[in-house]
């Protein structure tokens, strides 16, 4: 198998991995790693990891079910009580408000810098800047790019609560940074996809870098490129609710308070909202990805 | 090449219109957004810049004492131990519902109905719930063990996986499947022997791109009280001890990229 493959493989210069004994070595190494992983894992707690498939379990589960739906408790549920309804409804709009601003921040940045991380555009034969310096933008724009993305969107919010003042503007910047990254990398990834030949058309015709740039890159990445908006925006709208958690707006430091504080029907009632926007998002993007194409 | 051109000016006014529509869709959305923040105060904290500036400078004074590094060694251990326990536990909800979902086992139009709909909207909804608000729910419930951080990152971890293989399980070509049913084999073994192995190295594939996502999701489980480079993060943010954020943050990246290239290595060479 190994050999057929190599022989019909046009032979290049540096020496490629055998395909099968590759991704058998990663097997066995991934098979390793789950093993010591579970090992691992039951043992930190042990008696607690144990015993979790347990009667007890079980029951302090089917308790806190009751607890959010308010069940065996004197005061209405919040869920039933029209001006929590309300209030809680505000919250869900600046969370509405934060995941389209953090979507923007991330899409600004993306639409920046995308065309430097690509690497046909920056040295490859297609580059019009062929130095060194454009080559060191390069790795220095996808350097950026995996900083940006390997940080999660929480610790983000957790770093940025130093310099901005709480409210909204913190969330959104922490999302947008992690998905800055993401887009960034994947807007690259699309140009260097591209078609070639309409470009190399343009240049011979004597068209500028701008022009290149107008005509030929832009009209066949940007459908794409919003394409990954959305699927990203469906990502945020989930992640929204967690940076809240620190960055104080919106449903996350609710959540957060009514968990602190015991307030279970409220809890239910923010995921409610939770489920509400998820959803309405989910639908919002896949009628509007239609206008895309 | 004419026929190209002939069908691109038929469709060019309709195109254009929807596209200019989604541009002014998008920009007012984005600047609705903008008018909800508050305008009237500073988004800067008083001690803001200052942050900064400690926080730059701290990079070039990084802590790299044999105590930090060990227990950055430690806790990203323990962060990727969580991600593929919590992947691991994934697979049992994603391969049966996925499978399910895709309404290929069986040809009786109601069991296909009822099954594959029912698992969609249960894969559906666990992917709805971000893992961390999982987590909590479950902390909540049945108090602080890494298991329940373990089941809150299988959970939609599961839901984004079951979608997936549902689809790659659907799109396998047929006319292979096609024999298969000639020699009077049942759509059971026709999935067995028919579409899992093709679909196979792209269900692989997927899933190990996840695992880098993974270790991301695992790292903020701190929130929640499990140990790992989150934890450390932030118990280094509580002491302004900058240099270690730093040492940390460059471990969490260090991981994420390791991570990355080993499953790009793998995928392109199972995309062979």
């Amino acid at each position: 198998m190994t050999t057929i493959d190599n022989a019909s493989r046009p032979t290049t210069a540096s020496f490629v991995w055998p395909r099968v004994t590759f991704i058998r070595f990663s097997m066995l190494a991934m098979m390793v790693l789950i093993v010591s992983s579970w090992i691992f894992v039951l043992n930190v707690d042990g008696a607690q990891s144990h015993s979790f498939l347990s009667v007890e379990t079980f029951n302090r589960f089917k308790d806190f079910l009751g607890d959010l739906l308010g069940i065996g408790s004197s005061t209405t549920p919040a869920f039933a009580q029209w001006s929590e309804w309300r209030s809680t409804g505000h919250l869900a709009y600046d969370t509405l408000a934060m995941s389209v601003m953090a979507i923007g921040f991330a899409a600004i940045f993306a639409l920046v810098f995308f065309i430097f991380g690509a690497r046909n555009m920056m040295m490859g034969e297609m580059a019009p800047y062929g130095s060194w310096f454009w080559r060191g933008v390069f790795f220095l724009v996808r350097g950026l790019f995996v900083v940006t993305r390997a940080i999660p969107e929480l610790i983000w919010a957790m770093l940025i609560i130093f310099v901005l003042s709480p409210g909204l503007l913190p969330g959104a910047v922490a999302l947008g940074l992690h998905n800055a990254g993401i887009l960034g990398k994947l807007s690259s990834e699309i140009v260097e996809g591209l078609d070639q030949r309409p470009i190399q058309a343009l240049r011979s015709t004597g068209a500028g870098r701008f022009q290149v740039m107008v005509y030929g890159v832009l009209p066949q990445a940007l459908p794409r490129f919003v394409t990954y908006l959305f699927y990203r925006w469906e990502v945020i709208i989930r992640t929204a609710i967690v940076v809240g958690f620190v960055s104080a707006g919106g449903l996350g430091t609710e959540f957060r308070l009514s968990m602190s504080y015991f307030h279970f029907t409220t809890v239910a009632l923010l995921l409610i909202w939770y489920l509400i926007l998820v959803l309405g998002v989910d639908i919002a993007a896949s009628y509007l990805r239609r206008l895309a194409r | 090449m004419t026929s190209m051109t002939s069908r691109d000016s038929a469709q060019k006014p309709r195109l254009l219109e929807s596209r200019r529509v989604l541009t002014l869709i998008l920009l007012a959305a984005f600047v609705w957004s903008l008018l909800n923040l508050d305008w009237t105060e500073g988004f800067i904290h008083s001690g803001g810049i200052s942050a900064i500036g400690e926080f730059a400078r701290a990079l070039f004074t990084l802590d790299l004492s044999a105590n930090t590094l060990s227990t950055a060694i430690t806790a990203s251990w323990t962060t990727v131990a969580y991600a593929v326990t919590g992947l691991t536990l994934a697979l049992f909800i994603g391969i049966p519902l996925g499978a399910i979902g895709s309404g290929v086992l069986t040809k009786s139009p109601w069991v296909k109905a009822t099954g594959a709909g029912g698992s969609r909207f249960s894969l559906a909804f666990f992917r709805s719930i971000h893992e961390l608000v999982w987590a909590w729910l479950f902390v909540a419930a049945i108090g602080l063990s890494p298991m329940a951080a373990v089941l809150a990152l299988a959970i939609p971890y599961g839901g984004i996986l079951g979608r997936i293989y549902a689809e790659l399980l659907q799109d396998v070509p047929e006319a292979p499947l096609q024999s298969l049913r000639s020699t009077g084999a049942s759509e059971w073994r026709v999935f067995w022997y028919g579409r899992l192995p093709m679909a196979l190295p792209d269900m692989l594939s997927y899933t190990f791109y996840r695992l880098e996502c993974g270790i991301r999701s695992a790292a903020i489980m701190s929130f929640v009280g499990l140990g790992g480079l989150g934890h450390e993060v932030r118990i280094a943010l509580d002491d302004l001890a900058y240099q270690q954020v730093w040492t940390y943050l460059l471990f969490l990246i260090g991981l994420v990229v390791v991570v990355d290239i080993w499953s790009t290595m793998v995928r392109r060479r199972l995309s062979e």
